[in-house]
């Protein structure tokens, strides 16, 4: 694997893109036309290689307000997209204001799809203000620091959310910042020697 | 009554195939791997347009 870091950014030269990385690259290129965004969770270590599909990408987003999300549903609609939810933007506004999800595939399909969240707790908003942005090219793709995002898969703790804790620590191990992943670890209270994850 | 299915060894196998897999994606280029790792999801996301649920019934599994 050829990695290159510099500062926040991640550069995967030459990677062959999947369905899924364009996929999550066309709505992430729309999306942050209206907002800041940040990837988090199972896509993340699918872009650095996992050997695992999934049905939804997790994507937490900055509050907007309601004129926004209007325009940004309106674009996606106009781009075949469709949200799974409800038609009306005023109830999927709604929804996001409640702290629940809303969902979004490509017209006629349901999966893979986009499960978008405002930011919420204190972890969401440092995944947002300390993103990395992956490029694969020309494009970038803004993940939640791998620090915290490993530390965050302990804590969801299913069998799949543990080994890309792993993954993802095997493949970063050596350019990981150790104080922070010690520190969400503690944060989150999540423990990794168990699995080899040992700070 | 002795588990038919023991999760933990189970969990055990799966993360050592994680590290060898991980080793393997670290020791090569990445058009390697990533074609590899394409050719998998594509094959995924095609099957995907045969999935049986509409989204009402889809968005009440994953509700469970």
């Amino acid at each position: 694997m050829d990695i290159e870091f510099s500062g926040e950014k991640i550069s995967l030269k030459n990677k062959v893109l999947s369905k899924l990385d364009l996929f999550v690259i066309d709505f992430v290129n729309i999306l942050e036309k209206y907002t800041d965004y940040v990837v988090v969770s199972g896509y993340v270590s699918i872009l650095f290689g996992r050997s695992r599909g999934t049905e939804d990408i997790d994507i937490l987003i900055k509050k907007i307000d309601m004129e926004t999300f209007i325009k940004l549903n309106r674009e996606l609609i106009g781009k075949q997209y469709w949200f799974l939810n409800a038609d009306n933007p005023g109830e999927l506004y709604d929804m996001l204001q409640d702290g629940l999800a809303v969902r979004i595939a490509v017209m006629e399909t349901v999966i893979p799809n986009i499960e978008l969240k405002f930011v919420k707790s204190d972890l969401d908003k440092i995944s947002l203000k300390e993103h990395m942005v992956v490029k694969t090219g020309k494009d970038g793709i803004n993940i939640s620091p791998l620090e915290l995002q490993i530390p965050f898969k302990l804590y969801l703790g299913s069998d799949k959310d543990i080994e890309d804790a792993v993954y993802l620590y095997d493949i970063f191990l050596k350019y990981l910042d150790k104080v922070k992943l010690k520190e969400y670890m503690s944060i989150l209270k999540v423990k990794g020697a168990g699995y080899g994850i040992d700070v | 009554m002795e588990s038919m299915f023991d999760k933990k060894q189970n969990l055990e196998e799966r993360l050592k195939f994680v590290r060898f897999y991980s080793q393997w994606v670290k020791s090569v280029p990445n058009e390697v791997w990533s074609r590899q790792q394409a050719d998998f999801i594509d094959s995924l996301f095609e099957n995907a347009r045969n999935f049986s649920l509409d989204a009402k019934k889809y968005l009440k599994t994953i509700k469970r």
